[in-house]
């Protein structure tokens, strides 16, 4: 007996490292478990709900604006939204806000789970103010779907249109029965050539399912959908642009009170997840074409506007220094124009650092009680594309000088993980303090957020590192006059 | 959207933190100390003496100290 359990042990095990894929987005999130014979509380309905999938950029970005209302005795302030498990994990920068008072900021949100090997998982949206019975309240509720899309064929000659595949579902996912509700999908133009159809039955309108209108589908309307129901469709759009994903984004950023700079360092490793080259790269037709600047999958270019007084740029890859960048400096944005060693196409990748130097005193303020300082930097900043850029993991360090204590942070970018440790580095005798912060899938659009961090430094451990230097040259002194002061003549030592 | 840190940084922003030696005059401050250093270290060189070791050593020592972070921070490594 137990060694049938031993072995069924190991066979769980054993493919758990077979189905094991490098997936750098893979989740930390410590889920609340729920039982597995949990089902949200059907305290709400939705009365009408309009999701609209946004393919315009390289990742979509889907909102949903519903309607809810409580349909039970008591308030209620705990809204659900269910996900399949292998879906959840793709999903990024999930905020729910209230569409008509979009200035109260954005809900806590949780992710809740099951103990069990289950398929769905939940977003578990808790509402600022618990809505009374039979009221009602209007959310909007906006993700983006990382790695999801799928170019279609998987491999086109050098100069071809480029087409992607989305599979989504009809009808929105939800833990509640929706009366009434629609999916709306905006493609970047009018080339569509594949949808799937549904039948006109399901539409509450009897109308051909969707409604096609230049580079907008409808499908829809679709009345009294029970919880949990799923209606999968698939499109098929022309996108000729570079869908560039960053697997792994390191970003450091360092402060020097000494210097009075604050030191940025990225490293980014880049992937094009959309069609691979059908021959082989033809520099040739690469060169012919690029006097006309047509539209292309390939990823020629990257702009980083930068802070203005950004100053001494670098960008380096793992050859050495890439010179093919510019560097504009001006009075609103520095902008760094980064074009990688080859175009990158389909399928392949491309891993650089970029970074640069600018003045501590726009980014540190001292507060005026005791020593403390206050650190306000961009979480993300990195390039600038009209087609967008996803994120899988984003680890954040800011490097703080060394010996300051008690490290405090916020920023409305969720963050999966966050610690402070030490970081060695020249100069130093204690190491550096240093706040890690990790976040997974986030896209371009964070890129205004802040991180803002706060700490105690106190004016002896600012001097650490040259009372260090200077005890180590007195000594250096000290030794030579010991040293020198050895009587090692030869013979007797001469007396008065 | 308020935050409590973010109110922290709203209240200090009259006062920026500056450096004592800005970055300009890093190279010349770095500079100048090191060569202080350099004479005071060259005389106690020359005749040491258990007096010379604070009189002369001691200056030398501490400006070594500041010059070398002010020199470093000058050509780049910023301490």
């Amino acid at each position: 007996m137990r060694s049938i359990s031993f072995l069924a042990g190991c066979i769980a095990a054993a493919s758990s490292f077979a189905s094991a894929e490098l997936n750098q987005s893979k989740p930390l999130l410590s889920k609340q478990v729920l039982p597995s014979t949990f089902t949200p509380p059907q305290v709400f309905k939705n009365n009408n709900l309009v999701k609209n999938i946004n393919l315009d950029k390289a990742y979509p970005r889907e909102t949903i604006n519903v309607i809810i209302e409580n349909i039970d005795s008591k308030p209620q302030s705990e809204y659900y939204l269910p996900f399949e498990t292998s879906l959840i994990s793709k999903i990024g920068g999930f905020e729910v806000r209230d569409k008509k008072a979009a200035e109260k900021g954005i809900f806590k949100v949780e992710v809740v789970g099951f103990d069990a090997e289950s398929s769905t998982e939940f977003y578990k949206v808790t509402l600022p103010e618990p809505l009374a019975p039979n009221a009602q309240q209007t959310l909007s509720i906006a993700y983006s779907v990382l790695s999801s899309l799928h170019p279609v064929p998987a491999q086109i000659a050098q100069s071809d249109k480029q087409y992607l595949q989305y599979t989504f579902s009809a009808y929105t996912s939800s833990a509640y029965v929706t009366e009434k509700q629609r999916t709306k999908v905006k493609f970047p133009n009018s080339d569509v050539p594949d949808y799937t159809s549904l039948p006109s039955e399901l539409n509450d309108e009897q109308k051909a399912d969707p409604q096609k209108q230049g580079a907008t589908l409808t499908y829809g309307l679709y009345n009294n959908v029970p919880a949990g129901a799923l209606q999968p469709v698939s499109v098929r759009y022309e996108f000729t642009k570079p869908v560039t994903h960053a697997t792994l984004l390191e970003r450091d950023m360092e402060v020097s009170h000494w210097g009075g700079n604050l030191a940025s360092e990225e490293r980014y490793w880049l992937v094009n997840q959309g069609a691979g080259l059908k021959n082989h790269f033809s520099r040739v037709e690469w060169q012919k074409q690029s006097y006309m600047n047509p539209p292309t999958f390939a990823l020629k270019g990257l702009n980083l506007p930068l802070h203005p007084g950004a100053v001494d740029p670098y960008f380096t890859d793992d050859i050495g220094n890439v010179s093919t960048s510019k560097f504009r400096p001006g009075k609103r944005e520095a902008l760094l124009e980064l074009k990688p060693r080859y175009p990158v196409f389909g399928t392949w990748k491309y891993s650089f650092r970029v970074g640069w130097n600018a003045d501590l005193s726009s980014y540190l303020r001292k507060l005026s009680a005791g020593e403390t300082y206050a650190l306000k930097v961009p979480f993300l900043e990195g390039p600038r594309a009209g087609e967008g850029i996803s994120y899988g993991r984003v680890n954040l360090r800011v490097i703080l000088p060394e010996g300051a204590t008690n490290v405090k942070f916020s920023t409305t970018v969720p963050i999966v993980e966050n610690s402070t440790s030490l970081h060695k580095t020249f100069m130093d005798t204690l190491g550096r303090t240093t706040l890690s912060l990790t976040a997974i899938n986030l896209v371009d659009e964070f890129r205004d957020r802040d991180l803002i961090v706060t700490y105690d430094y106190p004016w002896t451990a600012g001097y650490r590192k040259p009372v260090v230097i200077t005890l180590g040259m007195f000594a250096l002194f000290a030794s030579i006059w010991v040293l020198g002061s050895i009587d090692t003549s030869i013979g007797k030592s001469k007396k008065a | 959207m308020s935050s409590p840190l973010l109110d922290v940084w709203e209240a200090a922003s009259g006062s920026p933190y500056y450096p004592a030696v800005g970055k300009n005059t890093q190279f010349t401050v770095g500079f100048v100390l090191l060569l202080f250093s350099l004479v005071l270290g060259a005389v106690f060189g020359l005749n040491r003496s258990f007096v010379n070791l604070p009189l002369l050593g001691g200056p030398a020592a501490v400006a070594f100290g500041f010059g070398a972070v002010y020199m470093i921070c000058a050509v780049g490594v910023y301490v």
